[in-house]
């Protein structure tokens, strides 16, 4: 069992395809020089530079942004006048009562649980990975790949809010309009989506291949 | 760590996994079969027949689906003996109204450019490639595709619809529009096309004349 990394390899992040590190190159000097893959040309790294300091940097601007994602109205439903604020519980909430349990699962998961979900995994990945940890490996990297696919899921909230705000436009009877919530709210989904893919899962592995036990 | 291991690999057809960098040799598939990982279980390769020609048919059904679902409206909506109609981009226009340009330009990218512009990349790449054409925008192209994938968020429109539509039918009368027929098979289509190109396939014709 042996890495590209210690066969002097580098595998390309876009097409795969394995580049020889240039002779008389440690493996430890290979992020400074900018090599590109011969097949596609794009920039490779053998590890993505400063992955950890990138992730930790938006994974915590996304724990700030996600209390007024979750205090602040998400929209503004203003019907004969009368304004009645949501937030993302809320909404989940008018779902049930509407009898409409499947969906209002659906909006709870995608707005409540998964963008906790994601930032506490990133969170323990991060640590993880700073402690060099060899604990569970695999289901780590698990964890990790289900974070990455199901992390855009959590932009239904946003999509549902301007979908409301453009139908319902009714003069004086009824309008919805956005509320600061949303915004913070979409600015955790990007931001965790970005930090899930600045993240390196190989990372993971570097401490098991590093550990004596091994 | 043995070093003999590596005298019996073959680096042209050997993978590095993507998630946890070891090297292996990837065993000759047959169609339909799939290459995990064997230490972390990543997929690291499928092979499907004419994945290029199928993919080719899918995105190009894909773009009359999206400019025919761009025609007409989603979802309508009749309350006081006003209708309300709306389209793909109406949400976009609408945020951007509101004051929320931030979330109107998300709606831009996420549900009109990003998939148009991914479905029009597609049959770029592949139309040249059939052709023998290869141009040299094809590499950077087809890599900003990849690296734009997940932020064409059609399905995910395609829920929040739904659950709009269920928050709005006990206040207006909410009706379907002509176009929603053609969104959800834009949909389908763009999720079998997700599942037929094997961008393995693109990169090795990309690599064929050099060596």
């Amino acid at each position: 069992m042996m890495t590209a990394r210690e066969a002097g390899l580098i595998s390309c992040h876009f097409c795969h395809n394995l580049n020889r590190l240039p002779s008389g190159q440690l493996p430890s000097e290979q992020d400074k020089a900018e090599l590109t893959c011969y097949v596609c040309g794009s920039v490779i790294h053998s590890r993505i530079p400063q992955s950890l300091s990138k992730t930790w940097a938006l994974v915590i601007a996304a724990m700030i942004l996600y209390i007024p994602a979750n205090v602040l109205p998400i929209m503004t439903v203003v019907m004969w006048g009368d304004g009645r604020p949501d937030n993302i519980m809320s909404g989940v909430m008018s779902l049930l009562h509407a009898d409409m349990w499947p969906l209002a699962l659906i909006v709870f998961l995608a707005s409540i649980v998964i963008p906790i979900a994601k930032l506490l995994t990133l969170l323990g990945l991060l640590i993880s990975v700073h402690f060099r940890s060899t604990w569970r490996p695999r289901e780590r990297t698990q964890l990790y790949r289900a974070t990455e696919f199901i992390g855009r899921w959590s932009m239904i909230d946003i999509f549902v809010i301007g979908i409301l705000v453009a139908l319902v436009q009714f003069g004086n009877a009824a309008t919805v309009t956005p509320g600061m919530g949303a915004l913070s709210f979409a600015a955790v989904v990007i931001l965790t989506m970005i930090a899930a893919h600045t993240f390196d899962p190989r990372l993971i592995w570097d401490a098991i291949e590093e550990s004596p036990n091994v | 760590m043995t070093r003999e291991l590596s005298g019996a690999l073959d680096y042209r057809t050997a993978r590095a996994c993507h998630e946890c960098d070891l090297l292996q040799q990837i065993p000759d598939l047959k169609n339909g079969e799939i290459a995990r990982c064997q230490r972390c279980g990543a997929l690291l390769k499928r092979v499907h027949k004419n994945s290029l020609d199928r993919s080719l048919a899918f995105a190009i059904t894909g773009l009359i689906l999206f400019l025919v679902a761009n025609l007409f409206p989603l979802i309508s909506l009749k309350a006081l003996g006003i209708a309300q109609h709306g389209n793909l981009i109406s949400a976009t226009i609408a945020l951007f109204d509101a004051d929320m340009p931030f979330l109107g330009m998300l709606m831009l990218f996420t549900t009109i450019l990003f998939p148009l512009f991914s479905l029009l990349g597609t049959i770029y790449v592949l139309l040249n490639i059939r052709m023998g054409r290869l141009t040299p925008a094809i590499a950077p192209l087809f890599r900003f595709l990849r690296s734009t994938d997940a932020w064409g968020m059609l399905e995910i429109f395609l829920l929040a619809l739904i659950v709009a539509a269920v928050k709005l039918v006990d206040l207006t009368e909410v009706i379907t529009g002509i176009s929603l027929y053609a969104f959800i098979l834009l949909i389908i289509t763009l999720a079998t096309l997700s599942l037929t190109l094997n961008p393995d396939d693109v990169w090795d014709h990309l690599r064929k004349p050099k060596s």
